[in-house]
């Protein structure tokens, strides 16, 4: 399924990225294959909606971003969750739970 | 917005580069780490940065992307609209000229009609809590008559008796005579029951108003002055309350000054001023039921409605009616001040609104077109930034962007135009109430705002529609393909041309109708002629000539002297005279007794000198005029007009049958000597009334109208019909000096200022519908150079491609007169009012303006038409 803002709610992408942030620092890229393989390669997301995503919540003050180099001694820029970041996974988390719950529900209903 | 989207909004626009720079780096990291990845994945070099870009999408999309959600990103790319827009308008100058001024053009004249609309029609009266005052008319209910003045012992019952307003006053203009110690002058007065300033809630700015009782005998002594009079008459002289003044040989004192200003009858002439505000004295025009000659107003009680007071007010004069003979058949009518002072004036002002609007609608049509023209020029720009990753809705914002910036520098620029027309608007207007006090107050700047934005969407949507239709693609690759244009970019332009032809024909049609109505009032005779006449007024206080005899002696004094003046051919003079007064009342006819409700006879009854027709130059059908020897001791006589011939003995003959005026004195029955022709009493469109003249030395009058025919300009006599009226009595004055010419020219004044104004209307339409049609053919011819060639390389002669783009443009005129005569067919009746001797579907003018319409549209095209015959088929087929 590819993954961009017309057919994927924005909330759930954002949460995505900040799950993924979770366990530590990664740059865009690094983003992108952690969501991959979360999702089991369910969701790719592609640099046209993940740069946006990124940096609207770097904005929002969920992320901070620094330059840093990657494990192949590439520059890259690494973005890190803020203490509002794991606030508002913490929030998305028991939301998307509840979300999730009630659409299991939903379909073992029919 | 929380802190740090704000921090970032300033980091964004303040340290726009170095974020720019990083979020370059990001991308291009982002590109090289999936060039690694598939590296890695065994790829060779060139497949492996193939694919990382494939997968990326495009560095320059990506980052447009995070530029679109960035915080301030609406306000940046909004600079950077108006900064490209402004860029824009610079590179192309010719361009960006002929749309400003276009819609200065009309921007400016639309608000500088609205300003007057506004004052006139929408501006309160300048008196506080003023929509709650109110006019009181007397009516008519038997004759259909309303906007009656009403008696002053009327306007006491009323007072009186009702329940409904808070204060009531009533009032007339009168002319004063204050005697000084160098000279005498006459001011225009309002002669006023006490409570008017308490009504408009004024207070003067020194001394005190009128009290209660001032309006009833014995306390009526006093005077208010304008700051006007006080200023130039008494020097400003705080001390001048208390003091005495001699009006009209009464001693007068001075209990107040009124401010600067205060302006009272609001609508009053702008010409005039009043200078003195007085109680009513004693006198028959003030304490008879039958003179109706005071205006009436009135305050409203908070939270009482005009009906509530209609309702009080009909049931009041219904009593009166039982109780007085001269009240019987007479009803009032209370409607709202604000209203009546601009209703004269309201259809023409409105229509003027109308007409000026519809010639900003072509201004915008014009610049509509413009940009199409230059939108089809620009198409590859657009396809350009559409590949680069411009969305759709930026792409609107910028082409609106554009427009807008062209409607607000033309809104600017209109807005110093209307400044400066609404001066020569004022100068040149006739008089308008209140028209003196127009300004351009906010909601003046409001209005033409919010038509600067109006007028910036109404032309900016077809250019930013039209920038969308094309596919980037194939505008890409269609590079310089002259042979076809867009078929709906054509069909656009033609629409916006067919509809300005249309427009402007609407707009030809209204003022082909007024200037023939106007061709038609100039052609009406008045039943007298106004060359070489001079009028002035005087009027004998009668304090001073309390006896009639000696105020016909007066006048015979004046007659005589000045008829021996040089230069002055004869004489007369007039109490009601045609044009500048009138007394109308009733008259009784021997043998007709007539049933006073049903038929009050209102007849002019103007008294007269022996020369009076002579001087004014009414034709004597029958019979003789009077001679100074119809005098009190002679057979008492009349001569009449034939209207009254007409209307009271229709099928006898009137010579020797005898009629009485009315006029509240002993009856007299006067035999009738002589037959004159009609007179246009009230203006050059109505038709003359019945007439009973009488001689002055028979009933004498303290106020007449000298009318002096002169051999030469009759302005030059002025001074010396001023002395000759002093030499008679050193203490009349004469006022209201104007020549008869002027006069009737007056009376047309405002039918030949709407005229001029329509006319120069339409005019700036027909101009701008021909920019508009030639731009489009020029363009046409531009577009077709290529097509032209061929035709001419296949044989087409000069003519044929003559034809062929004038028939272009005809088509596109006729289609026009063809939409606009329907439309002017369902407007010409909003003129139906203002016009004379012509239909509103008059065919003549329909045919005339559609004609005219038409010959400019052809020579419009013609001119672009005769460049493309010059089109060498060599140099057009090589050219691309």
């Amino acid at each position: 399924m590819q993954c961009d803002q017309t057919n994927l709610l924005q909330g759930t992408l954002d949460m995505m990225i900040l799950k993924a942030l979770a366990p530590g620092d990664l740059h865009g890229l690094g983003v992108s294959r952690r969501i991959e393989q979360i999702t089991k390669g369910t969701f790719q997301v592609k640099p046209g909606s993940l740069f946006p995503a990124l940096h609207r919540m770097e904005e929002q003050g969920w992320l901070v971003a620094s330059w840093g180099e990657s494990e192949n001694k590439r520059r890259a820029r690494y973005y890190k969750l803020t203490s509002v970041g794991r606030r508002q996974l913490e929030a998305e988390t028991s939301r998307g739970g509840r979300i999730v719950l009630a659409i299991t529900r939903t379909l073992e209903a029919s | 917005m929380n802190f740090p989207r704000l921090a970032s909004l300033l980091r964004n626009l303040l340290h726009k580069q170095g974020e720019e720079r990083e979020l370059d780096e990001e991308v291009r990291a982002h590109e090289q780490l999936l060039v690694d990845e598939n590296i890695q994945a065994g790829m060779n070099p060139q497949e492996a940065r193939r694919q990382a870009r494939l997968e990326l999408g495009g560095v320059e999309q990506v980052k447009e992307q995070v530029r679109e959600i960035r915080a301030g990103h609406l306000l940046e790319t909004l600079f950077q609209d108006v900064r490209y827009a402004a860029r824009t308008m610079r590179r192309s100058p010719a361009f960006t000229i002929t749309a400003v001024l276009t819609l200065a053009l009309g921007i400016g004249a639309n608000t500088a009609v609205f300003s007057v609309v506004n004052t006139v029609l929408l501006r309160p009266l300048p008196y506080p809590d003023s929509d709650r005052l109110v006019q009181l008319w007397s009516t008519n209910p038997n004759t259909d008559h309303w906007g009656m003045w009403t008696a002053y012992p009327r306007f006491e019952d009323w007072r009186r008796q009702n329940t409904v307003f808070e204060e009531m006053a009533t009032t007339r203009s009168w002319v004063i005579n204050i005697k000084g110690s160098d000279h005498p002058e006459s001011l225009l007065g309002v002669i006023t029951s006490s409570q008017l300033l308490e009504l408009l809630r004024v207070r003067p700015i020194l001394g005190r108003g009128f009290l209660p009782e001032e309006d009833q005998p014995g306390h009526w002594h006093v005077i208010l002055l304008s700051y006007g009079l006080w200023q130039r008459r008494f020097g400003s002289d705080p001390a001048v309350i208390g003091r005495t003044v001699n009006v009209g040989q009464e001693n007068y004192t001075v209990i107040g000054v009124m401010p600067a200003d205060f302006r009272f009858p609001p609508d009053i002439r702008a010409s005039y001023r009043v200078d003195a505000w007085l109680p009513p004295a004693p006198d028959p025009s003030r304490d008879e039921r039958v003179s109706n000659n005071y205006y009436t107003f009135a305050r409203l009680k908070p939270g009482v409605t005009l009906g509530q007071a209609q309702a009080e007010m009909d049931a009041i004069s219904h009593g009166l009616a039982e109780k007085y003979d001269a009240d019987r058949g007479l009803g009032v009518k209370v409607v709202s001040w604000q209203r009546q002072v601009g209703s004269e004036v309201r259809p023409a002002l409105l229509i003027l609104l109308g007409a000026i609007s519809l010639v900003l609608l072509i201004a915008c049509a014009n610049v509509a077109n413009l940009l199409l023209v230059r939108g089809a020029v620009r198409q590859r720009e657009v396809a350009l930034r559409q590949a680069l990753g411009a969305g759709h809705g930026r792409l609107i914002r910028q082409f609106m962007t554009e427009s807008m910036l062209l409607a607000v520098c033309g809104g600017v620029a209109g807005l110093l135009l209307a400044y400066e027309g609404l001066h020569l608007f004022i100068r040149l207007a006739p008089d308008i109430p209140r028209l003196n006090e127009t300004t351009m107050d906010p909601r003046v700047l409001i209005f033409s705002a919010a038509l600067t934005l109006a007028a910036g969407l109404i032309f900016g949507v077809a250019p930013a529609l039209q920038g969308l239709g094309s596919d980037s693609q194939g505008s890409l690759k269609e590079s310089c393909n002259r042979l076809t244009s867009g078929a709906t970019r054509a069909r656009a332009r033609n629409v916006l041309v067919v509809a300005e032809m249309a427009l402007a024909l609407m707009l030809l049609a209204g003022a082909g109708l007024l200037v023939r109505s106007f061709v038609r009032v100039q052609q009406v005779d008045p039943g007298f002629n106004a060359k070489n006449v001079l009028t002035a007024f005087v009027m004998l206080p009668p304090s001073k000539y309390p006896e009639p005899r000696r105020q016909a002696q007066f006048f015979y004094e004046v007659m005589e002297r000045i008829a021996s003046l040089p230069g002055v051919e004869c004489v007369g003079a007039a109490d009601s005279a045609p044009m500048l007064t009138n007394d109308t009342g009733p008259v009784s006819i021997e043998g007709h007794p007539v049933v006073r409700d049903e038929e009050k006879i209102e007849t002019e009854r103007p008294k007269i000198t022996p020369d009076y027709f002579r001087a004014m130059g009414i034709p004597l059908l029958r019979g003789r005029t009077f001679t100074w020897a119809d005098n009190e001791s002679s057979l008492p006589v009349a001569i009449i007009n034939e209207a009254a011939a007409r209307q009271y003995w229709p099928r006898e003959d009137a010579m020797g049958k005898r009629v009485e005026l009315e006029d509240g004195s002993a009856p007299v029955w006067r035999q009738i000597v002589g037959i004159v022709g009609d007179v246009r009493e009230d203006g050059l469109l109505k038709a003359g009334r019945p007439e009973v003249y009488a001689p002055l030395l028979q009933a004498p009058v303290p106020y007449m109208a000298l009318i002096v025919r002169t051999r030469t300009q009759p302005a030059a006599l002025t001074a010396a019909v001023r002395q000759a009226v002093m030499a008679v009595d050193k203490d009349q004055p004469l006022f209201q000096v104007e020549t008869m010419q002027q006069v009737v020219n007056d009376s047309v004044a405002g039918r030949r200022f709407q005229m001029a104004l329509l006319a120069v209307f339409a005019a700036l339409a027909l101009g701008l519908a021909a920019i508009g049609i030639y731009g489009l053919m020029s363009y046409t011819v531009n577009q077709r150079t290529h097509e032209i060639g061929i035709r001419m390389a296949l044989g087409a002669k000069r003519e044929d491609v003559l034809h062929l783009v004038v028939r272009h443009g005809m088509m596109l005129a006729i289609a026009g007169v063809v939409v606009g005569t329907v439309g002017a067919l369902l407007l010409t009746r909003f003129l139906s009012g203002m016009l004379y001797g012509v239909g509103v579907n008059d065919p003549t003018t329909l045919l005339s303006v559609a004609t005219l319409l038409i010959g400019v549209a052809a020579l419009a095209s013609y001119i672009p038409a005769r460049r493309a015959t010059r089109v060498d088929p060599m140099v057009a087929l090589r050219y691309e």
